[in-house]
């Protein structure tokens, strides 16, 4: 018997609710897309919601479980739910470092959320704010990302936690994505720019707006001529 | 101060190891933006980050094979800078006139060096040295040299950082007061000493950008 799918409360443009499309798509998951109208209508704060996450945050999972509805509210157990459903490489090896690494990562996700996504709410939705103050805290996490990013490449891993994506790198892909919404570049992280471009790869890797496949992999509709440079 | 760079001589943009095959990235040669591609074959190549169509930023595109494609609508550039495709005219060649400014671009020592002149000399060797790191700093080129208890000559600053033999290529960043510094080490260094010497130039940074807010005498 299959059950039936987790309803993802879900609005396109957000990073957060993007973790949980990215990880159910990559996981090979289902999900039932439940659209909020976060902006301009504000139902993330109206009362169906509220119910659900008192915090009034989205993305919400409501997830058919043994014990009853599961409600999960915050992103990195989201990932964390679907990956152990359906992908549990994601969850890396299992070995106590590794594992650690991952939460290290998951925790570490919260602050590219606040600080980033803080910046790009202000910049896009004219959320009151210390943008200044985002702007230089996202880029002290931006910088011990991209740290981390070269010792990763010193030992010939692509990912943040081995040679091979988890929950760590979903959880913080979309926010360093879209930093540049929030007025933050990232023409000065090139470590960075190599683990976007792996994460963009990744077999199943679907958009949203902002984020795209590498698109050298798709497929050439303009297959040009051979062309004679002069 | 010296200017760091003037576009009449060879400027360090990146490192070759960011750079790998069929890529492009942004990059910054005095006050204008370059995009900096490497074609599939390994060559590397610099065009002005603005595509002649409608402008978008080259370096947000991406590169098939031999050509550099703009993210917009498609066209396409050669080696040359000269426009190969255009998508939305797909047997249209294109007239000869539609091109992209390139700069002069070559690569030594792990280092991508572009140029904006025709006379630009023999590209500048740093012997005995290999591009470990480029990073932005928030300090003047004395500031970061005293931060290291190195020696600035230019834009250059030898040193020692984190146990290892080092030196530091100083460029602009596009941003005013923000440094682009390329971090060479010796090139036989082990990994180990490639750690060190990386998370020592994070130290660096904190004490060069934490002393220039402070304002303490460089
Ligand atoms: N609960 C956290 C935070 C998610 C979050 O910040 N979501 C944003 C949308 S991207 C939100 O709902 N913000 C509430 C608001 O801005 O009113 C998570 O799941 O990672
Ligand atoms: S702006 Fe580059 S192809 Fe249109």
């Amino acid at each position: 018997m299959t059950s039936p799918s987790p309803v993802l409360y879900d609005y396109i443009l957000s990073p957060s609710c993007y973790k949980a499309r990215l990880m159910a798509a990559l996981a090979g998951v289902r999900l039932a897309l439940r659209p909020v109208d976060f902006h301009p209508g504000v139902e993330h704060r109206g009362p169906e919601l509220l119910a659900l996450n008192p915090a009034g945050s989205i993305p919400i999972l409501v997830a058919p479980d043994a014990d009853g509805d599961l409600i999960l509210t915050e992103s990195a157990a989201i990932l964390v739910y679907l990956a152990s459903k359906a992908a549990p490489a994601f969850l890396g090896s299992g070995k106590p470092a590794e594992s650690a690494r991952i939460q290290q990562w998951l925790a570490f996700s919260a602050r590219l959320t606040a600080s980033l996504g803080g910046a790009r709410l202000h910049e896009m939705l004219h959320r009151p704010g210390d943008l200044a103050g985002l702007r230089a805290s996202g880029i002290a996490a931006l910088r011990e990302l991209e740290a981390a990013l070269f010792e990763q490449r010193l030992k010939g891993e692509a990912f943040l936690v081995g040679n091979r994506p988890t929950v760590a790198d979903i959880a913080c892909f979309p926010y360093v994505a879209l930093a540049p919404d929030g007025g933050v570049s990232l023409d000065a992280y090139p470590s960075i720019r190599l683990w976007m471009r792996a994460v963009r790869a990744l077999e199943g890797f679907i958009e949203m707006p902002g984020i795209h496949r590498l698109h050298e992999l798709k497929p050439d509709p303009h297959e040009a001529p051979a062309t004679a440079e002069a | 101060m010296m200017p760091l760079e003037s576009a009449l001589v060879w400027t360090p943009v990146a490192l070759s190891a960011d750079l790998p095959a069929a890529s492009v990235i942004p990059a910054r040669l005095a006050d204008a933006a370059l995009a900096v591609w490497r074609a599939q074959d390994g060559t590397v190549s610099a065009v002005a980050d603005r595509c002649p169509h409608r402008g978008m930023r080259l370096s947000h595109g991406f590169v098939r094979g031999e050509a550099l494609s703009c993210i917009y609508h498609g066209w396409r550039y050669g080696k040359s800078g000269r426009c190969l495709a255009i998508p939305a005219h797909p047997a249209l060649t294109p007239p000869e006139t539609i091109r992209v400014a390139t700069y002069r671009a070559a690569e030594r020592d792990g280092i991508v060096w572009v140029t904006a002149s025709q006379e630009a000399g023999a590209v500048p060797a740093h012997d005995g040295f290999l591009g470990l790191r480029s990073v932005t700093v928030a300090a003047s080129p004395a500031r970061l040299a005293a931060s290291l208890g190195g020696t600035l000559d230019g834009s250059v600053i030898d040193g020692t950082i984190g146990g290892v033999t080092a030196r530091l290529l100083l460029a602009s960043s596009g941003e005013e007061g923000v440094l682009l510094v390329h971090l060479l080490i010796a090139s036989g260094a082990a990994d180990a000493g490639k750690i060190a010497a990386s998370r020592a130039l994070e130290g660096l940074r904190r004490q060069a950008e934490t002393a220039t807010i402070t304002g303490e005498a460089a």
